[in-house]
């Protein structure tokens, strides 16, 4: 019995005290560094942003540890994050934002589990027989007893054709009046016309994810594949940056930030979503 | 014997993980005893890919592992390849992906795996389950006697693991631990 009290404690204190011990036995292939510079996942980013991980990825950095957001860390760890050879982000643009989220006074961090930041998932789905991309917009959200990502838009370029509302004085109408005959001529602008969203409000706006369900529920869209994911950010006050994927030879791989844009008010901001999620 | 390897087992889990099954958050030190257990059975699924893949192991043997390596895998999980040329993903449910594996067209294969790992930090689920990816490299050789050809590639293998509080009777006792198992994996072409 005392063996075996040993034996279990040996197992045990082998299992905690070796977390870098892997797949490593013979025949193993040495990694020339390649794999351990490139940024695997987007776990990786955060805490390589956020300085919350050793350099050789092994060992994840707690509040409290020494260093756990560590400022020398960070800035080397920030500037190996930018994609150096397809982006073309100005290099003085890079600098004020590093210097920016890594100041002494007000550093600024990214947090997995806060707003202001999304995925956008491009997608192949059959539609009416034919393989059409979709983009979905994802964003993580709380439930239960965790979190899960969920769809929060889409845009499907045969969705926004199929809305074609007219303005101004040329555009079929409900006259005014229409209310003292009992609004008998909606017959004529429902049956007969082809542009029904001609009687919608001004800001009215179609609601894509909803006819995307309601397609996918009538069984009119089937999913195929996934094709590309990519993230954007704004967590960092008055900065958007987007993190797209790089699997290409070299050291500057993996998830890399690849467009960076400073924008001075909400406005600017809103311009920015509007492009990203292509609802027009 | 059976009977007292299993309750050792248990014990063993028990023992390590019982801490974390006192509160439903995961403490640094136990984040690190799941990364280990997750990677004891990360290490077994790449020990059985190789052994599958292998042109000298035997039709029967290689069932028997491949039989042993689903039970790795919670149900349902799915392998999504894609390659160097078509980002795509395609689908393969684990089993089908083994079987593609048995019966490449190669008179010789060689499975190996990079010295590096990655571990993601555990996220919860709504369910209250836990939810971590380990990312791995592979290098797969294939050559054809008859046409001298050879092929290399390196896969980029990102494993989903489940991790979840269970609970076990031993001699009238119960004890919660903590068991991990592995969910759908990403293969992609890398070009390394």
């Amino acid at each position: 019995m005392k063996k075996l009290s040993v034996l279990v404690l040996l197992i045990i204190s082998s299992i905690q005290f070796a977390p870098g011990q892997g797949l490593y036995g013979p025949g193993q292939v040495k990694d020339d560094g390649r794999f351990a510079a490139s940024t695997k996942q987007l776990n990786q980013f955060f805490r390589r942003f956020n300085a919350e991980e050793s350099q050789d990825g092994l060992t994840r950095y707690y509040a409290g540890d020494e260093e756990y957001h560590n400022r020398e860390l960070r800035e080397k760890y920030i500037n190996l994050l930018f994609d150096n050879q397809t982006s073309s982000i100005p290099q003085n643009l890079k600098q004020e934002f590093a210097t920016l989220v890594n100041s002494e006074n007000y550093p600024q961090f990214l947090n997995f589990h806060r707003e202001n930041w999304f995925a956008e998932v491009s997608t192949v789905f059959l539609y009416k027989g034919k393989r059409e991309d979709i983009t979905l917009y994802m964003r993580l959200q709380p439930e239960g007893l965790g979190y899960e990502w969920v769809i929060d838009k889409v845009s499907f370029d045969s969705f926004k054709n199929f809305f074609n509302k007219q303005e101004g004085k040329g555009k079929p109408f409900l006259h005014p009046l229409s209310h003292e005959l009992g609004f008998m001529n909606l017959r004529k602008a429902l049956q007969d016309s082809k542009e029904p969203e001609d009687y919608t409000p001004k800001d009215y706006k179609p609601d894509y994810l909803t006819i995307f369900l309601y397609e996918i529920k009538n069984g009119n869209i089937k999913f195929e594949t996934v094709k590309g994911v990519k993230f954007h950010f704004f967590q960092i006050e008055n900065w958007y940056f987007e993190v797209s994927q790089f699997n290409r030879p070299g050291f500057n791989t993996g998830w890399l930030i690849s467009s960076l844009t400073k924008y001075q008010n909400e406005e600017e901001k809103e311009v920015i979503l509007n492009y990203i999620y292509d609802q027009e | 014997m059976k009977k007292h390897i299993q309750a050792f087992i248990l014990l063993f889990f028990a023992t390590t993980l019982f801490a974390a099954a006192q509160s439903d958050n995961i403490s640094p030190q136990r984040k690190q005893a799941i990364d280990s257990l997750a990677l004891e059975k990360v290490k077994d699924l790449s020990k059985y890919i190789s052994i599958i893949g292998s042109k000298e192991t035997q039709f029967s043997e290689a069932n028997r592992v491949m039989d042993r390596a689903e039970e790795l895998f919670a149900p349902g999980a799915e392998m999504g390849v894609s390659s160097i040329n078509s980002q795509e993903v395609a689908y393969y449910p684990v089993r089908r992906y083994f079987e593609r594996l048995m019966a490449l067209n190669y008179d010789r294969v060689n499975i190996s795996w990079y010295d590096i790992h990655y571990i993601s930090d555990l996220e919860r689920q709504p369910d209250g389950r836990y939810v971590g990816v380990v990312t791995i490299y592979q290098r797969f050789e294939g050559t054809s006697a008859e046409t001298g050809l050879n092929y290399k590639d390196t896969t980029k293998k990102d494993i989903t693991i489940y991790v979840e509080k269970k609970q076990t009777q031993v001699a009238g006792r119960t004890i919660e631990f903590w068991d991990v198992m592995l969910g759908d994996i990403r293969v992609t072409e890398t070009s390394a």
